[in-house]
């Protein structure tokens, strides 16, 4: 079938152009972090350099970048480990139960507006001297990732045998151990997927952190963006800030990719 | 002591309880907060007094936010077509080749995961009028060059670019997957008919995935009636006010200005165009249901 062969070969050459779209600026931004100051801007760009760790030497000397990673690393492992301890029970009741409320209360959570709720926040937070620690951070940062994992778990928690929690139930267990010794194991893959997810929106997340942080808890993308005014003039350090900021939800989400794809196209069909 | 029998009588609902005081106390709390202070006045380091209707009859009367408005459902209109039209066009190439392994589905899910931040940045280098790549290579293949950000006339159309890079493997990914759980039969049967390729997609396939695509359009349309991060970190909401959004505008009266009143009022309005248009779409969503 040379026709079919045809076929195929467009939409090989219609998917290679696509990638090599989605795929060069990110490559571009890594490029540009490792070239040294002159070429940087030089136009026509060079293909081929010395890479160089000038940029990040520069970057990390002079805006304190490096606290403002550990900070980032605090807020987003924080806001995870507290996502987690609250919405995993919460996943389990409200799939047992098919509770639709609860459900809906955090779907809602996850569609209002983020500046939405940081006036109040504001308010309430200078109320209580929390403004600028990172436990303001923490907590903001968990009404995000809170959604994310009741609503990945979701799935995983209805595939969960009924009959295995009854007889524990029978078999006299109470119902933490049902949870930690039944439940849990069994929907330990689904959690390292709402851990991770978590983790990333938390890490990428900017206006809650940009009001709500101090001086000494800035997080790394606050930190690119209070660099920005001076990385005009330096894209260099600003493009070494990018790479730093998108190494760990690049990499994180490479641990994730295969079951990230398979949950978009099951959600597709289940709606 | 509990004993085995109680147990089993007994509900898990206790154990949502710490989530669900927590979402009302971060976020149920704050939002009845956020509509006191739209329906209150509030001097700049004083107490709120309630005003009634005040904040939203000056928003009515605000070219400002009828501007702003304007923006925010343009950029809506722009990224929302984009991506869900070259979301489908990608969606169906991944579904027939079977291509989203390895590394092309690294390169797929890249662009989402990365923080939004980065994005503004990346534009910030590669649209950048004089030292841009991206006017560089327009400028070999004999284009003339844009000023993307800089002109009030382009950036809102550049945002819904930005955007678009960003999130069409996203909906591409769930088109996939609708498209892939069609049954075959369907298809086998239009093939038989001698149906041309197209009237196969436009009659077939595209009625079949309505629902798919009602899911990606709501997904999309949350996001990107909030879109905030890459305009703040690139243009602030300028040139002028050409790129000034809802959600720019609400933050820069809020925490620029300090008009507490009058910018919870811009936010509630904000929320509820999105709630509106997640309730049109789940309406939506039953009409194309097959």
């Amino acid at each position: 079938m040379v026709s079919r062969n045809i076929l195929r070969a467009l939409d090989r050459i219609q998917l290679t152009i696509i990638l090599a779209i989605l795929g060069i600026p990110i490559v571009w931004i890594f490029m540009l972090a490792f070239k040294s100051r002159t070429e940087v801007a030089a136009l026509p760009p060079k293909l081929i350099f010395t890479p160089t760790l000038e940029n990040f030497v520069e970057l990390f000397n002079r805006n304190d970048f490096l606290h403002a990673t550990i900070n980032s690393m605090i807020v987003a492992s924080g806001s995870t480990v507290l996502g987690i301890v609250l919405g995993v029970p919460a996943a389990f009741a409200i799939s047992w139960h098919r509770m639709s409320w609860p459900a809906t209360i955090t779907l809602f959570a996850r569609m209002a507006p983020g500046t939405l709720f940081l006036l109040p926040w504001l308010i309430m937070f200078t109320k209580l001297g929390l403004v600028g620690s990172h436990l303001v951070l923490i907590l903001t940062h968990a009404a995000i990732t809170l959604p994310v994992v009741i609503w990945v778990l979701l799935p995983y928690m209805d595939a969960l045998p009924r009959e295995l929690v009854e007889s524990a139930q029978i078999d006299g267990a109470r119902q933490d151990q049902i949870l930690r010794l039944v439940a849990i194991p069994i929907v330990s893959g689904g959690m390292v997927v709402a851990a991770i997810l978590s983790f990333v929106f938390s890490w990428n997340y900017f206006v809650f952190a940009l009001v709500l942080s101090g001086i000494r808890t800035k997080t790394a993308i606050v930190a690119s963006f209070n660099f920005i005014g001076e990385g005009v003039t330096n894209w260099g350090a600003l493009m070494a800030a990018a790479v730093i900021i998108a190494l760990p939800p690049l990499i994180l989400t490479l641990l994730i990719q295969k079951r990230l794809v398979g949950g978009l196209a099951s959600g597709a069909v289940k709606g | 002591m509990r004993t085995s029998s109680k147990n089993v009588l007994a509900g898990y609902h206790w154990m949502a309880a710490p989530a669900m005081v927590f979402t009302i106390g971060m976020i149920g709390f704050p939002i009845g907060y956020a509509i006191w202070l739209s329906l209150s006045n509030v001097p700049p380091g004083g107490d709120p007094v309630f005003s009634g209707l005040e904040n939203y009859a000056r928003l009515v009367k605000d070219p400002e936010f009828w501007n702003a408005f304007k923006l925010t459902v343009s950029l809506y209109a722009m990224s929302l077509s984009m991506q869900l039209i070259l979301g489908t066009w990608l969606g169906l190439l991944l579904g027939r080749s079977r291509a989203a392994q390895g590394l092309t589905r690294v390169i797929l899910v890249s662009p989402f995961m990365l923080p939004p931040v980065v994005v503004g940045m990346m534009a910030i280098v590669i649209l950048d009028p004089s030292f841009g790549i991206a006017n560089w290579l327009l400028a070999q293949i004999g284009l003339p060059p844009g000023l993307w950000l800089s002109d009030p006339k382009t950036v809102l159309f550049t945002f819904a670019v930005l955007d678009t890079w960003q999130w069409t493997p996203f909906v591409a990914l769930i088109v996939m997957g609708g498209y892939l759980s069609l049954p075959a039969e369907v298809f086998e049967a239009v093939e038989l008919d001698g149906a041309t390729s197209f009237q196969r997609f436009w009659h077939v396939t595209l009625p079949l995935l309505g629902p798919t695509l009602v899911t990606a359009a709501v997904l999309r349309s949350v996001d990107i009636l909030r879109f905030f991060d890459v305009i703040y970190l690139t243009t602030q909401g300028g040139p002028g006010n050409s790129s000034t959004t809802l959600n720019i505008l609400a933050y820069r009266r809020g925490f620029e200005f300090f008009d507490f009143g009058y910018a919870s009022a811009i936010m509630i309005t904000l929320s509820a165009v999105v709630f509106g248009t997640v309730l049109i779409f789940s309406k939506l969503r039953a009409a194309v249901a097959w």
